[in-house]
């Protein structure tokens, strides 16, 4: 090969790959100096902002097998706790309903509130549920824009619009502080998660033991971290000035992958079951059947995600479907023509089967984590009180340019065992074999055996030919460069922030940390906590041992098997240095260079000026099953400036009574809204509401258009 | 051109779910044009293709035609369809099948019929060289391995038979859109019965005696863009057994031949791929 070639085609290559790229410079607005407020009291303030897109977005979280949003179940939210003390200090935690958190999307958020509210980086905390019925398009990481669904691209809008609402629940949770009484408290709930990688974590050394209180459970469901942590708080009524039970904010380690794989409705997963379980008890004083809220609840339960990296909800096998197989296209194979190749999907019976059997483990789950959340709600009424303070400390590492210092690798890798998917949702090309034969490692727990450079274990692509050249070209530029490290104060709990999935050992490893830090600096705490998926999403966290048996979560820990205990030392550094009342120096949030992938428009980017009116073209009932199709306004648009809040349903099945007795809408687990088609830019929904229980019923868009009542009998 | 696309896109789209319409084109350009394992011409053809399909439950009724150009000016000498000099048409098929699909298994049986354009005086194939073939093929899919057996029968001018075994590997598939995927392909042909028969001697035949007439080894990779296009292309190669398959011209002879090929296929209905 000539010099010149040599240059060439490699050059070629890379401009192939990384062609159409979109670059981003994003600086990191940290808090101003608190002042203090005019209450020399602890004041909290909630919010609650609908997120949920329009149909044709990618469903971030399965891979390849995240498909298109066809519609929606329940609506997604994010929703707003702040906190701010007597000495002004304010801090905002954000639980979104989404499948990935952002560092992109926490410093644009961050920015707008550090200007509104006194709110920057390092007062933020924006975590996600997880779900991964949730949208793409906003991740700071091209491979996540482009690979994380089906459905590939950045879209500026999504950010744009993600940013906005958030922004603006944050302003509103800030307008909403008022005095507030709180209380911490914990309560263990087995039996709904189990760990999904068993021989990982039985690797590590000393090996996991469930706790005497353990029920007898197999073991892969003793040894999750059972525990939900919550705060309660109740804010003080204005008018009464008695203090009333407002929402809380708990830590709960678990996947959101209730849903099968192949769903293909915007939904918040078990999560938002368990968010609206507390809500609805709250609302209704205790009585959760009473719904005395309307659409959207008064309180506010965050539902934040722990230490859940190899944590999976119980669902049963019948709940994941059969994944797309290849196969010969049998279309029109006459005697002279190419054999044409597709991805075969499951028939529409067994991909309706796993679906519901999804939904049913979702509605057990839900409920049971829910019911746990309600009771220690309960239980922490007698232990409110208003003394809380508050203190943070934040970082960023830069974790390619130190990844010496930091004990990390200095490029990420993903495993072959992470193409394949973990046990929630295997894709496509799990357990492929070349010619049926040849292992290439595209299978959980098989790591290499030669153990080569930093990555060790890792079977990385094609690096039995290549080595990395594979994981460089093609790979390692799609991965994030930074991680934004966060630990937050409140009262006598540390809680460390994550930006990825940090499996239950490490996150324990973690915890002991942060507390034997935090103490040795006098800090006044009695537990640690990891909020996984918070201001930025670097995949996985395994400990060293799990590492070596490369399951899914060792094939995602991107830059290699240092990470879980370069975690553990920065959020113990960081522990001993909470700070309140100061600001941090600018070395704290440096400016980030972000490469997002390709950018592609996803949501429209403006609204529509001329809408018609809503309309009802139909509404029949087959079986136990409620159908409407509708005409419910434009059709893909989201727009940045309107609609963030939705106070209300656009969808309600009524009794046809006089009263017009509401018995659902459309964020009800029974309801699903499928977008049809969209045709002269309108969108044209069909409702499905699964609750009939043999009366008549109307259905109702809210802003005055009413169906002919249709009777539906009992199946 | 553009309304008759309209219409045809109109037409597969409007076929009632119980009786589903499909259509498929193709274009080909390849380096070669092997047939049954004998090259027919050695230089660029071009090879335009359409074919419908009318699929009822498990049972499809489909046909077609597909064009044989060479864009070569062949001189003479060189192995030509449509002879010296020429740069055209060399040979048009017509074929009609129907086909029943039992779980992964498909059964296929049908009727080609072949028409040559050539000029016989400059070394083509001329219309002499006419013809008719029946056909039955069995194939079966699994997750690695994609066999099938075919059946040929010449039923006018070499009134025997020719069977050909394939099997289609996928090498991988990526999962992502655009769909793109890996495949090598293998086959064999054997003469069981188109070769010189000693009671008619003046019947045409195809190949030189009985037995193994070819091997070939191809690896091909093709690309999916939108829902209903797909760009391919390739590299075959062929170990020739019989002297009809290692022929390449007058007095010349290749044991092995290698060529590159690439395509573009269309295809509308039903059948199209949803994932």
């Amino acid at each position: 090969m000539s010099r010149r070639r040599r240059v060439l085609v490699p050059a070629s290559v890379v401009l192939l790959v990384g062609c159409g790229s979109t670059h981003l410079h994003v600086p990191g607005v940290l808090s101003p100096a608190p002042r203090p407020g005019t209450e020399a009291v602890l004041q909290a303030g909630f919010a609650r902002v609908d997120i949920t897109p329009p149909p044709g977005v990618g469903l971030a979280g399965n891979g390849p097998e995240g498909g298109e949003a066809r519609g929606y179940r329940l609506r997604l939210y994010a929703r707003v706790l702040v906190l701010a003390d007597a000495g002004g200090n304010r801090l905002a935690l954000v639980v979104a309903d989404l499948g990935l958190s952002s560092a992109l999307l926490h410093r644009r958020v961050a920015a707008l509130t550090a200007r509104t509210d006194g709110i920057g980086v390092d007062r933020l905390v924006i975590a996600v549920t997880h779900t991964h019925a949730g949208p793409g398009h906003f991740f700071e990481a091209a491979g996540y824009n482009d690979q994380g669904s089906s459905v590939a691209g950045f879209d500026p809008v999504m950010v744009d619009s993600l940013t906005a609402r958030i922004a603006r629940a944050v302003h509103a949770a800030v307008a909403d502080l008022r005095p507030a009484r709180v209380a911490w408290g914990s309560r263990a709930i087995w039996g709904q998660t189990r760990i999904r990688s068993l021989p990982a974590i039985l690797r590590n050394i000393p090996l996991p033991s469930a706790p005497a209180d353990a029920p007898g459970l197999p073991q892969e469901y003793q040894l999750v971290d059972p525990d939900l942590v919550m705060l309660r708080v109740d804010q003080r009524d204005p008018t009464s000035g008695v203090f009333r039970p407002a929402g809380a904010f708990s830590i709960f380690a678990m996947h959101g992958t209730g849903n099968a794989p192949s769903n293909d409705l915007l939904d918040p997963d078990i999560q938002g079951l368990v968010e609206r379980r507390l809500e609805r008890h709250i609302d209704g004083g205790g009585d959760l059947n009473r719904v005395s809220s309307g659409f959207v609840p008064r309180a506010v339960y965050l539902f934040a995600n722990g230490a859940e990296g190899d944590v999976s909800p119980a669902w049963p096998p019948q709940s994941r479907c059969n994944v797309p197989t290849l196969a010969p296209l049998p279309a029109l194979n006459g005697p002279f023509t190419r054999t044409l190749w597709e991805w075969r999907a499951p028939t529409a019976t067994h991909l309706g089967a796993c679906r519901h059997a999804a939904r049913e483990a979702i509605s057990v789950i839900g409920k049971n984590v829910g019911d746990g959340a309600v009771a220690l709600f309960d239980a922490l009424g007698p232990a409110l009180t208003d003394r809380l303070e508050l203190g943070r400390s934040f970082a960023t590492l830069f974790l390619r340019d130190s990844a010496r210092a930091l004990g990390i690798c200095s490029e990420p890798a993903l495993g072959l065992s992470t193409l394949v998917g973990a046990d929630d949702a295997h894709t496509r090309i799990d357990g492929w074999r070349l010619f049926g034969l040849f292992d290439v490692g595209l299978e959980q727990g098989s790591p290499n055996p030669d153990v080569p450079g930093c990555q060790g274990h890792k079977r990385q692509l094609l690096d039995a030919a290549f080595r990395g050249l594979a994981n460089r070209l093609f790979i390692s530029g799609n991965l994030p460069s930074y991680a934004q490290v966060m630990v937050l104060r409140l009262g006598n709990r540390v809680i460390g922030a994550v930006p990825g999935e940090v499996t239950t050992t490490a996150g324990r490893r973690m915890r002991e940390q942060m507390l034997a830090s935090a103490r040795e600096a006098g800090q006044p705490v009695s537990a640690a906590l990891i909020l996984g998926h918070a201001n930025g999403y670097m995949e996985y966290v395994t400990t060293a041992e799990e590492y070596t048996a490369q399951y899914y979560e060792g094939g995602s820990t991107i830059y290699g098997p240092g990470e879980a205990a370069m975690f553990t030392r920065e959020l113990g550094r960081l522990a001993a240095s909470v700070s309140r009342g100061d600001t941090l120096p600018a070395t704290a949030a440096p400016p980030l260079d972000l490469d997002v992938g390709h950018r592609r428009q996803i949501l429209a980017g403006k609204s529509s000026t001329h809408v018609p009116a809503p309309r009802i073209e139909r509404v029949w009932c087959s079986a136990d099953t409620l159908y409407a199709w509708l005409q419910l306004g434009a059709a893909g648009e989201w727009p940045v400036a309107a609609g963030d809040v939705s106070t209300q349903a656009r969808v309600e099945v009524v009794v046809n009574d006089a009263a017009r007795t509401l018995v659902s809408w459309d964020d009800d687990p029974a309801l699903e809204m499928h977008l049809r088609s969209r045709r002269g830019g309108l969108a044209w929904w069909e409702l499905r509401w699964s609750g009939v229980k043999g009366r008549t019923y109307r259905v109702r868009i809210p802003s005055g258009v009413e169906s002919d009542p249709v009777a539906c009998s009992l199946p | 051109m553009r309304h008759a696309w309209s219409c045809l896109a109109g037409l597969v789209a409007a076929s009632p779910v119980a009786a589903q319409l499909s259509a498929r084109t193709d274009v080909s350009v390849a380096g070669r044009y092997v047939w049954h394992g004998i090259s027919r011409a050695a230089g660029l053809v071009a090879q335009p293709s359409l074919a419908f399909g009318l699929r009822v439950q498990r049972l499809s009724l489909e046909s077609g035609a597909v064009l044989h150009y060479e864009l070569d000016a062949a001189s003479s000498g060189e192995l030509s369809e449509t002879g010296a000099g020429g740069r055209h048409l060399g040979e048009q098929d017509v074929w009609g099948a129907a086909s029943f699909v039992l779980g992964p298994t498909r059964l296929h049986a049908g009727v080609v019929r072949y028409a040559f354009r050539g000029d016989s005086s400059t070394g083509g194939v001329g219309s002499a060289r006419n013809t008719t073939e029946v056909f039955a093929s069995v194939s079966t899919t699994s997750r690695y391995l994609n066999p099938s057996l075919e059946a040929w029968w010449d039923v006018e001018r070499v009134r025997g038979a020719f069977l050909r075994a394939s099997l289609d590997l996928p090498v991988l598939g990526w999962p992502f859109p655009p769909y793109a995927f890996v495949f090598v392909q293998t086959e064999l042909g054997m003469n069981i019965g188109q070769g010189p028969n000693p009671t008619r001697p003046g019947e045409l035949a195809n190949f030189a005696k009985r037995g193994i007439t070819h091997f070939g080894l191809g690896l091909g990779t093709e690309v999916r863009a939108g829902r209903v296009a797909t760009l391919a292309f390739g590299a075959r190669s062929q170990l020739n057994v019989d002297a009809a398959a290692k022929a390449d011209g007058p007095g010349r002879t290749r044991d092995f031949v290698v060529w590159l090929w690439s395509g573009v296929t269309i295809v509308l209905g039903r059948n199209e791929r949803g994932q």
